[in-house]
């Protein structure tokens, strides 16, 4: 037998797999202390080295950690060098998610700054030092007077950017890499898959077939893969068609699977829910309020999976060094739990393995877990030689995790024009004990202490007579994980459409119904603002900057315009409130007009980037509204040709009014306006339409045409 | 089999001459700003000129294009380094977010402009759909391609507010 074709035959697939050998499950790292920090800053050679604790993946982490270093340490940008880290460079930090870059790494890198620039203001010049808790108002980085904290000096990255550097996984370049693929079953990753048959004497007659790697890890889910390393990206392909392999898959199902799942009126028909977040004990009736007295709104709202949609894909590069050490440059939110699902799985020390934490070419959640690292580590090791490993659209859409499919019951009733009886119940798939991680058995195990990342957001932020928030967790038959905002787009997607038929019922306008409900002064500021700027409630001027979208379809006799508000509050620290406008055709074809989002995060670093992640969260809520969401046959994602995120076409005008308070601390911006962004759009469509958009994406042509004329 | 690469004349090595055009342009000769995206010709990452038009590399066989002259990112600065006034428009705006789309985004507006130096927003719409951007830098894109065009209000200069 060529050796170089069975690497390690032997190892059967299908059977006989290790027992005990799980994932780790993704530790909950505490956010950093002052005590972490100190390693992130280093004074060398007359200036400073920043190791950039976070993975930097747009929302240029790298620029606003240096302004707040600058700011504490009293030097010029030029400086502090910025350096991306890698397992070996810092202690262990948590993923880069939540939008808690700023949030949680800011202050300590502040306080981190403030010891370092008094040592050496003392005359110290080598050795480590201890950092201090020191109050966080003494801290420069809330001072009005900041010199670098609160603008918007250049990125780096940008010009990189726009130059095309090399920064990303896919960029790195070792000599003779090879380049690799784990076939798998079109299926499920939640159905046992394997190969059962192959023509490797094809695949071995092939241009620029290298090897075919069996190994058990080499495995998704329960989908048991098939490696393949070749010379080229183009062998892959030929090598893969050579093979033809014959899978086996054990069940199916179909999309109807996923309703049934999550389907919220069969579960509150059978009872209570598994989880309550508010109003724990007081069970409402579902019949309404008061005895013969039904429900004023009483709403359905379904959010299929849906793809993150990064443009780039899941990418590593795998080589084992001279000395025997493995290393793996990888686009992934989180280097460190790769470096742990790489020590395990390959049974290797911690210090056997450095993970180069690259540029992400956008992550959203999607590169929060450890699949295509492993794979690369593993042809790498087969092959003995570098490894390229990067997934086709149809492994991403495939074997890829998506964002949980979620149903959504919400009741409410309305006294005296206010808030009476609040109640959402909702059941979705899991997201932060994802089954991309999580064997069965312990995601069941898992479920006892719920998933918080399903009800991020669910709590309306708005007072009630009573309110009750209750849910359930459903294993799906897909792959589902973490995705923008966690729960909280979904969550607040139904939320805000429910209230907006609230101010109806009371016959309040919908800005004020939210001001006087909010149960937080910034939440009526973001929406007050927002208000004012998108000109609230005047609906008859078109956006001066609309061009030609408004003026088509003030031409079109049948063109109804709308306009829509929601708020939302995100992780409890920052707020949003979003105003759309829109003009749907009488054909049903909808025009986005304008999006006004005002936005309260506390103390902003760099105002630029913040404006960024707003845009990129307005944008966000249209994908929510128009775009995202797959289809599913045959027990698979069907991986189609369609491209589902919104087009430069879809997206009007956006306006952001940063509204601040100096002295508060940063909080996240990453995911905030997601919490308004779509339901603005529906209430907006709702306003134009009178059709309550329930099911998401909603499909205008379909949903919002007006009836045919009779002629 | 040889192809005009920026200007270059590269060679390509046998064993690549059945690979796509992005393949070769990264993988073999190290071009690695062409991105690749969906590697299916839906997403745009990949852009590049061939002969002045916009194409997907991923799925261009670089047979299709010897002889041709391939324009890439890399390509479009001036020999001393100076930026192209699309790639200068793009930093103004300070359009990119994770930056991934934005090679093939930066590709597909020089293209509209070589052939349409004032588009309108229909044409700009037209040119430019076909290049995905899943951080939502749609709204600064168009900033960046009037900035360009030299119909940005204020085009004097200064940086995004």
């Amino acid at each position: 037998m060529n050796r170089r074709r069975f690497l390690l035959a032997g190892t059967s697939l299908g059977v006989g797999f290790t027992a005990g050998c799980t994932l780790p499950v993704i530790p909950k790292r505490p956010a950093p202390g002052p005590e972490a920090a100190v390693g992130w800053i280093e004074a060398r050679g007359g200036g400073f080295v920043l190791h950039l604790p976070r993975v930097e993946m747009g929302q240029d982490i790298s620029t606003a950690l240096r302004q707040v270093a600058c700011e504490e340490l009293e030097v010029p940008a030029s400086a502090v060098e910025v350096r991306a880290h890698t397992t070996d460079t810092i202690a262990p930090v948590a993923a880069t998610v939540g939008s808690a870059s700023v949030a949680d790494y800011a202050v300590p890198l502040a306080r981190a700054c403030a010891t370092l620039r008094e040592a050496l203001a003392a005359g110290r010049t080598a050795g480590s030092l201890g950092a201090a808790d020191r109050p966080i108002e003494t801290l420069r980085l809330l001072r009005r007077d900041a010199r670098h904290v609160g603008r918007s000096p250049a990125s780096e990255a940008m010009k990189a950017i726009v130059t095309g550097g090399a920064l990303y996984a896919g960029d790195v370049r070792r000599p003779g890499t090879l380049y690799g693929r784990v076939l798998r079953a079109p299926a499920s990753p939640e159905l046992d898959s394997g190969p059962r048959t192959w023509d490797p004497e094809a695949a071995a007659r092939t241009r620029g077939f290298v090897a075919l790697v069996e190994h058990p890890h080499l495995r998704i889910g329960r989908a048991h893969g098939l490696g393949l390393v070749a010379r080229t990206p183009g062998a892959l392909d030929a090598c893969e068609r050579a093979l033809a392999v014959d899978w086996h898959v054990a069940g199916g199902f179909d999309e109807g699977a996923l309703d049934a799942a999550t389907d919220i009126d069969a579960r509150l028909a059978r009872g209570a829910l598994a989880e309550t977040v508010a109003g724990e004990g007081a069970a409402l009736d579902a019949e309404g309020p008061a005895a013969g007295r039904g429900w004023d709104v009483n709403l359905r709202v379904d959010v299929p999976i849906a793809a993150h949609g990064a443009i780039e894909p899941r990418s590593a590069v795998a080589e084992v060094d001279a000395a025997g050490r493995l290393h793996v440059w990888a686009g992934t939110q989180d280097a460190f739990y790769v470096r742990d699902v790489l020590t395990r799985r390959l049974d290797l020390d911690a210090r056997d393995v450095e993970v180069h934490a690259m540029r992400v070419g956008g992550g959203f959640g999607g590169k929060a877990v450890c699949t295509v690292e492993l794979e690369a580590a593993l042809l790498a090791r087969a092959a003995r030689a570098p490894v390229k490993v990067q997934w086709t659209r149809t492994q991403e859409l495939r074997h890829g995790y998506h964002r949980p499919a979620s149903s959504h019951r919400v009741r409410a009733s309305v006294e005296g024009g206010a808030l009476g009886e609040l109640w959402h119940a909702f059941a979705g798939g899991n997201v932060l004990l994802t089954n991309a991680v999580l064997p069965g058995w312990l995601q069941v195990a898992t479920s006892v202490i719920g998933d918080r990342g399903v009800s991020r957001g669910a709590v309306p932020p708005y007072r009630a007579a009573r309110r009750r928030v209750e849910f359930d967790v459903v294993r799906l038959p897909v792959l589902s994980g973490p995705w923008r905002g966690l729960g909280a787009g979904p969550n607040a997607f139904a939320i805000e459409s429910a209230i907006d038929e609230c101010a109806r019922v009371a016959g309040v306008d919908p800005v004020r119904f939210r001001i006087d409900a909010a149960e937080s002064p910034r939440l009526r500021r973001v929406v007050e603002r927002a208000a004012a700027d998108a000109g609230w409630p005047d609906r008859s001027t078109p956006d001066a900057a609309t061009g030609a979208a408004a003026d088509g379809a003030a031409a079109d006799p049948g063109t109804r315009r709308g306009r829509g508000v929601a708020c939302g509050v995100y992780k409890g620290d920052s707020f949003a409130a979003v105003v759309a406008s829109v003009a749907v055709a009488a054909d049903g074809s909808l025009a986005l007009l304008s999006l006004h989002c005002a936005h309260d995060c506390g103390r902003v670093i760099n105002p630029d980037r913040v404006r960024a992640q707003c845009e990129g969260n307005l944008v966000w809520g249209i994908g929510m509204v128009l775009t995202d969401g797959l289809a599913i046959t045959d027990g698979a994602v069907v991986a189609t040709d369609r491209a589902p995120s919104p087009r430069l076409s879809a997206v009007p005008p956006l306006h952001v009014s940063l509204v601040e308070d100096v002295g508060t601390a940063p909080a996240g911006a990453g995911e905030t306006a997601i919490v308004a962004a779509a339901g603005a759009i529906a209430n907006a469509i709702r306003d134009a339409t009178g059709v309550r958009v329930a099911r998401l994406p909603v499909d205008p042509r379909a949903a919002l045409a007006l009836p045919a004329r009779a002629s | 089999m040889e192809l005009s690469v920026d200007g270059r004349a590269r060679r390509i090595d046998p064993d690549w001459q059945d690979e796509s055009l992005l393949s070769v342009l990264r993988e073999h000769l190290g071009l690695v700003g062409t991105r690749l995206g969906c590697g299916a010709g839906l997403c745009g990452a990949c852009t590049v000129l061939v002969d002045g038009r916009p194409v997907r590399s991923c799925t261009a066989a670089v047979a299709s294009v010897a002889g041709a002259a391939v324009e890439t990112i890399e390509g479009l600065a001036d020999a001393a380094g100076g930026l192209h006034p699309v790639q200068r428009a793009w930093l103004a705006e300070a359009v990119p977010q994770c930056g991934y789309c934005q090679s093939g985004q930066i590709v597909s507006a020089v293209a509209l402009l070589r052939r349409t130096p004032r588009p309108t927003a229909a044409e700009v719409d037209a040119a430019m759909d076909g290049n995905l951007c899943r951080c939502g830098t749609q709204h600064r894109i168009r900033a960046a391609v009037a900035r360009a065009a030299g119909a940005a209000a204020g085009d004097a200069g200064g940086t995004h507010p």
